[in-house]
């Protein structure tokens, strides 16, 4: 077994996949080439820009940095599922509400981000959010509008959960 | 921000709607298009071998053990080149850059030999088996000692010839100087003879690059009738020219596609990885892709370095009489649009200051580095970091207040600017008045005491536009009566495609969110010069409203031969259907647009310099730590005249992401290189702002002001907040702490050390 | 990345019996982000990996005795530690140092034992755990013992272990009504590696300290105990010239190298700044995290 594709299966956006990988093809590779799915991109491949967001049992993890061996039995999620009704996620309508975006290649990955954290904690203070936040960067520098969107997702997600 | 037609039909005015972006849907999902995710069928990956050597003769390239990995397809070296494309040299300003290196490299990073395979994992395994040996040259790092042309980069200059505004380039031997660009007015010599004081300081800047989160990608897929190259380019129209140009084609057998630019800033500008794609496609048969990773950005382009020299006479008034400028740009190996550079940011190097004696020369240099380019501001920030930095250190130094300095001494509408164009629409004062009033400049600043100092500085600027370049969009009306555009400026995040959508709507009365944008394609979308220099929605927007107003009138004459009658309202779609029976046909609308320009007499005067001015500045509040030096930014106002804004809210964000950007310029980004070596090649020790470097408190603002040229009274935006910020940084440091940098980035250890040398406790090197 | 084998043994002992002494392109792969930088840089280019995720989840988690003692399992990733009640109680310290240390995604997937054994000096959490007292449980061929973390780690990149011995376990004893604090510094953005990282554990009696524990790092080859400098401490108030002391024999005893953060002399200007304000932001450290 030197190096050859093995078989794995995982949850991918609530669907059981299977795959064939090999040892050294990371998640970003797998998802693009096996899935088609491109949301996820890898840019600095040192897991410091968040392009290549995904999350992994529900934990943002950075594609890039992660074998896809290791997602066997996983359930991962890609920016792909947040809107797959047709319909966008409010974080994805906050960034949209907010224009918290130029270029748009590291959307993805705040909006994944983003989510993990209203999950983890659903009313974060802005220094909450930068801290979460630190990790991903935005070379056409929208921060300021990235928290506002944040912020807003929050009221919003708030707001759908309880009325 | 209703985009609904009112009842009576009308969409009412497009132009000015905070408009979210048109592809904002496709963005947040995941889904919109960029060059380097794109895959071909029977595509093959180009893995690039690069010199490892800054200078040298290639005097061997053994690719044997590449072509021995197993999956390996092809390894090439530019003799291959050579056999497809005779003359592989390319270049905006030069055709000095060759595709791969031609019997010598000149800088380490440049492309020597390609790995092709179909696995990404095996071109780059094989690329590691590839040998070279070099017969070492001595190499040349600094622009002041290449001007002293001692070491020559390269033998012979071949200027390019291909835009309006680079026609005077000549060709040379025996320099590094791909271009001197000299401007006299009046007679700086007497007056400074004549002046009260004189001061002359010398600043510097530092290598730094775009840092796009896409790196550069083309993919070219060959065929006998023609070419095809998915790129991410700010200019696809030139790209299409050039390959052309190598190829001895014409233009129609060359087709350039670019999706949406993950980053640009002026990186993906002209050639980058189209030439080479495409020779890799003529020679595998086969569709190539060359996608970078983030490390091999840092030998692609970079912004340039620069040392500026700059003295000012001052007359017993406090008047500025006489300003001269040297300035020495760091080109590195190739000129790509480095003369650009060096001539248009020469036009205003002596600032936004009226002054009657003013001589300025500037040097475009070859050395042996990465090749530098455009990089959001065509050389303004690093000008502007020189003379309001110097501005400010007279104004203390003749103890007078910097604000009132500056405005004693302000260029003003209806004044001649330092080439003799008359200043016109351009709210300088209004723009520095807006800072000092968020800054509440007439109150004295608590500058603090213990290890905590606070300070504010401002800095104001002008620039010259690029000229003359030109437009062409078209507007098409189907027979629903729904509306497409196509035009060639490349949305790479500056929302150009909401605000000429919005163009669209406002002459044709229709909601900008049903206006289709055409993705750039040069089979399809018409000529543009390129996305750069905050030129299109100036220039792109003029013809954008020229074709839909030609459009407009054939409507209009549709309903006179309809019998339609006066003021009537018809929808597009009933006319259609009434002419043709159907829903069938077109109106199709075209507009070209070029601003007149007369070129630089030999003093480098011209009564017609640009056709807007572009005024921008920023004033800062910060703390420094006076036991370490670092410097933390409170507070950061961006204050432009961007003319009638066409959309506010991404104006702002535009000025909110540049300003952001040089913050990353003026404090901590720097490519560190030893002996041509780039050293931190990499994001984990290149770093670039991120959310915590933001200043807590941070205002955007536009002037009240109207371009009375500009398409619907709006002129540029993409550059103007990088202007003023690194000397307004530097120029509260030393309202602070009252120490001087004169060297960017404007890091903590640079800071403390200034702090030890001012009190006479000098920081040893080591 | 050049393609490489990847072997998924089921116990920590399975593990030490495949890894090849003599093969240093065979290594073991826990979380796997400070190899795969590694790998993708081309810095290493294994043969084989051998993972330890099959058998993760029986070396992670963590424990406080009753006594207060930690014992953290050397696959527990950093996020289990940033979020542990446990940790919270007993190392608040360490739950302040996770906000600045990486990023999330990174933190999700590192492990407390793949960043010991990594040896990377810039990393945040060495420092700390070395002025916690903390210790490895090393399991190997030779059998087992354990290290203080001081001790494990003897250079750039290099630590105590044999190439047959694996970290089980991180062990960080009672608090002992002790004080820390960390202060990460960094010379360009906010989220670069540190230039300097200094880490201050303290027992005070009163107003008196009466033991101490400084950690330097990111400036050092290695994440280095400044005995000293602690010992000039101790017995003090922690007054100003008594800091002031302390900030002068830390930068005296600190082996300080430059690089592209910094030079030495700045660095070593930067430890007696900071050294003196750790040192009070223990004094003042509550228990809060």
């Amino acid at each position: 077994m030197s190096g050859g594709a093995r078989t794995i299966n995982l949850t991918l956006n609530g669907r059981p996949v299977s795959a064939e990988v090999k040892p050294h093809h990371n998640v970003v590779e797998m998802l693009q080439t096996q899935f088609g799915l491109f949301g996820a991109r890898e840019s600095c491949g040192q897991g410091l820009c968040g392009c290549c967001t995904v999350l992994v049992d529900g934990q943002p993890v950075s594609g890039c940095l992660c074998l896809a061996v290791f997602l066997d039995g996983a359930d991962v999620v890609t920016i792909e599922h947040l809107s797959e009704t047709g319909k966008l996620d409010p974080v994805q309508q906050a960034f949209v509400e907010c224009g918290a975006f130029q270029c748009g290649y590291c959307t993805p990955g705040f909006v994944l981000m983003t989510k993990a954290l209203l999950r983890q904690n659903p009313d974060p203070d802005d220094e909450q959010i930068r801290d979460y936040l630190a990790g991903n960067l935005c070379r056409c520098a929208a921060y300021p509008e990235i928290i506002n969107a944040v912020r807003m997702a929050a009221r919003e997600t708030k707001a759908g959960s309880t009325g | 921000m209703a985009a609904t037609t009112a009842p009576d039909g009308r969409a009412g005015h497009q132009v000015g709607r905070s408009l979210h972006r048109l592809e904002a849907r496709e963005k947040v999902s995941g889904r919109a298009e960029y060059t380097h995710l794109m895959q071909l069928p029977g595509m093959l990956h180009a893995k690039i071998f690069r010199s490892t050597v800054a200078h040298g003769r290639i005097k061997s390239i053994d690719v044997s053990g590449a072509r021995e990995v197993p999956g390996v397809y092809a390894v090439y070296t530019s003799e291959d080149v050579l056999k497809v494309i005779p003359d592989p040299y390319y270049g905006p300003a030069f055709h000095d850059q060759p595709i791969l290196a031609v019997g010598k490299v000149h800088y380490i990073g440049e492309p020597v030999a390609v790995v092709l395979a179909a696995d990404p994992h095996v071109a780059e395994h094989a690329t590691q088996q590839i040998v070279a040996e070099y017969h070492e040259l001595p190499a040349v790092f600094d622009e002041v000692e290449a001007a002293q042309n001692k070491t020559l980069v390269h033998e012979e200059l071949r200027p390019a010839g291909t835009f309006a505004d680079l026609k005077h380039l000549k060709g040379r031997r025996g320099t590094n100087i791909a271009l001197d660009f000299r401007l006299r007015r009046g007679d700086v010599d007497k007056a400074f003879a004549a002046a009260a004081q004189v001061f002359e300081h010398t600043f510097r800047t530092q290598k730094v690059l775009h840092l796009a989160l896409e790196p550069y990608a083309s993919i070219a897929d060959f065929r006998d009738d023609g070419v095809t190259i998915y790129s991410a380019a700010q200019g696809p129209s030139f790209v299409r020219t050039e390959i052309a140009r190598l190829l001895r084609w014409p233009e129609n057998r060359v087709r350039i596609k670019v999706p949406y630019l993950g980053g640009g800033y002026g990186g993906k500008l002209y050639i980058k990885m189209e030439a080479l794609a495409t020779a890799m496609s003529m020679l595998a048969h086969r569709p190539v892709k060359v996608a970078l990773t983030m490390e091999e950005q840092f030998y692609t382009i970079t912004k340039h370095p620069a040392t500026l020299r700059i003295k000012s006479g001052i007359d017993k008034d406090g008047r500025i009489i006489a300003r001269k400028c040297e300035v020495w740009w760091n080109g590195g190996a190739y000129a790509d649009i480095g003369p650009r550079v060096t001539q248009k940011s020469g036009f205003t190097a002596s600032g936004p200051y009226d002054i009657d004696n003013v001589a300025i020369d500037s040097y475009a240099l070859y050395t042996n580095l990465t090749p530098a380019g455009a990089l959001r501001g065509f050389g303004i920030p690093q000008l502007v970091w020189a003379y309001e930095s110097h501005t400010d250190m007279i104004a203390r130094a003749l103890k007078r207040d910097p604000l009132e300095f500056r405005k004693q001494n302000l260029l003003r509408n209806g004044r001649p600017q330092a080439t003799g164009t008359i200043l016109k629409d351009a709210a300088i004062e209004k723009v520095l008045d807006r800072i000092a009033d968020r800054l509440n400049w007439k109150q004295p600043v608590d500058h603090g005491t213990g290890t905590v100092r606070r300070g504010r500085g401002l800095a104001v600027a002008l620039k010259a536009v690029i000229s003359p370049t030109t437009s062409v969009a078209i507007v098409n009306i189907s027979g629903d009566g729904s509306t497409t555009l196509y035009c060639g400026t490349v949305d790479m995040g500056q929302g150009s495609d909401t605000a000429m959508a919005q163009i669209v709507g406002e002459v044709l009365d229709m909601p900008a969110e049903s206006v289709r944008i055409v993705p750039r394609d040069t089979d399809v979308t018409p000529y543009d010069m390129g996305t750069l220099g905050s030129r299109s929605l100036f220039h792109m927007g003029h013809a954008v409203r020229l074709a839909a107003e030609e459009a407009r009138s054939k409507v209009a004459a549709l309903r006179r031969e309809l019998g339609e009658p006066d003021g009537s309202n018809a929808p597009l779609a009933e006319l259609f259907l009434k002419k043709y029976g159907m829903q069938a046909g077109n109106i199709v609308g075209t507009g070209t647009y070029k601003p007149d320009y007369i070129p630089p007499d030999a003093s480098g005067l011209t009564t017609n310099a640009t056709p807007f001015w572009m005024v921008a500045g920023s004033g800062v509040e910060i703390e420094v730590d006076t036991e370490t030096g670092h410097v933390r930014v409170t507070r950061l106002i961006n204050v432009a005249d961007v003319g009638k804004p066409i959309n506010p809210k991404i104006v702002e964000t535009q000025l909110s992401g540049a300003s952001l950007m040089q913050l990353g310029f003026s404090m901590f980004e720097k490519m560190h290189i030893d002996g041509g070596q780039i050293t931190n090649a990499s994001l984990a020790d290149y770093k670039i702002p991120g959310m915590h470097d933001v200043p807590r408190v941070m205002e955007n603002e536009t002037v009240d002001a109207i371009q009375e040229n500009g398409p619907f009274g709006a002129k540029g935006v993409g550059e103007l907040a990088t202007f003023g910020v690194s000397p307004a940084i530097a120029n509260a440091i030393d309202d602070a702490v009252g120490v001087r940098l004169t060297e960017l980035p404007l890091t903590p250890e640079a800071v403390f050390r200034a702090l030890r040398a001012k009190a006479n406790k000098p920081l040893g090197r080591e | 990345m050049t393609p490489f084998d990847l072997v998924e043994p089921h116990s920590f002992e399975e593990t030490i019996g495949l890894i090849e002494p003599d093969d240093p392109d065979v290594r073991v792969i826990a979380g796997g982000t400070a190899l795969m930088l590694m790998m993708k840089a081309g810095v290493f280019r294994p043969r084989r990996l051998i993972s330890m995720r099959k058998f993760a989840s029986s070396l992670s988690g963590i424990t406080a005795t009753s006594s207060g003692e930690l014992r953290i399992g050397a696959m527990t990733p950093l996020s289990a530690l940033e979020h542990s009640p446990h940790v919270s109680r007993h190392a608040p310290v360490i739950v302040r140092t996770m906000r600045r240390l990486s990023n999330v995604r990174v933190r999700n997937v590192a492990t407390i034992g793949g960043a010991l054994a990594h040896a990377d000096p810039h990393m945040d959490l060495p420092p700390v755990l070395i002025a916690l007292g903390a210790s490895v449980c090393v399991v190997g061929g030779a059998g087992e013992r354990t290290i203080p973390v001081e001790d494990l780690l003897t250079g750039y990149y290099e630590t105590a272990l044999a190439k047959n011995e694996l970290i089980a376990e991180v062990r960080i004893p009672a608090p002992a009504a002790a004080r820390s604090a960390y202060c990460k510094v960094t010379t360009g953005s906010a989220d670069d590696w540190p230039a300097l990282g200094i880490a201050v554990t303290l027992a005070a009696g009163g107003a008196t300290v009466k033991s101490a524990r400084i950690a330097v790092s990111a400036a050092t080859t290695k994440a280095t105990r400044l005995t000293e400098a602690e010992t000039a401490l101790v017995g003090s108030t922690a007054d100003d010239g008594t800091l002031k002391d302390v900030a002068d024999i830390a930068a005296e005893e600190a082996d300080i190298l430059a690089d592209g953060r910094g030079s030495a002399s700045y660095k070593r200007e930067l430890l007696r700044v900071y050294v003196v304000r750790a040192v009070r932001a223990a004094m003042q450290a509550s228990g809060a995290p």
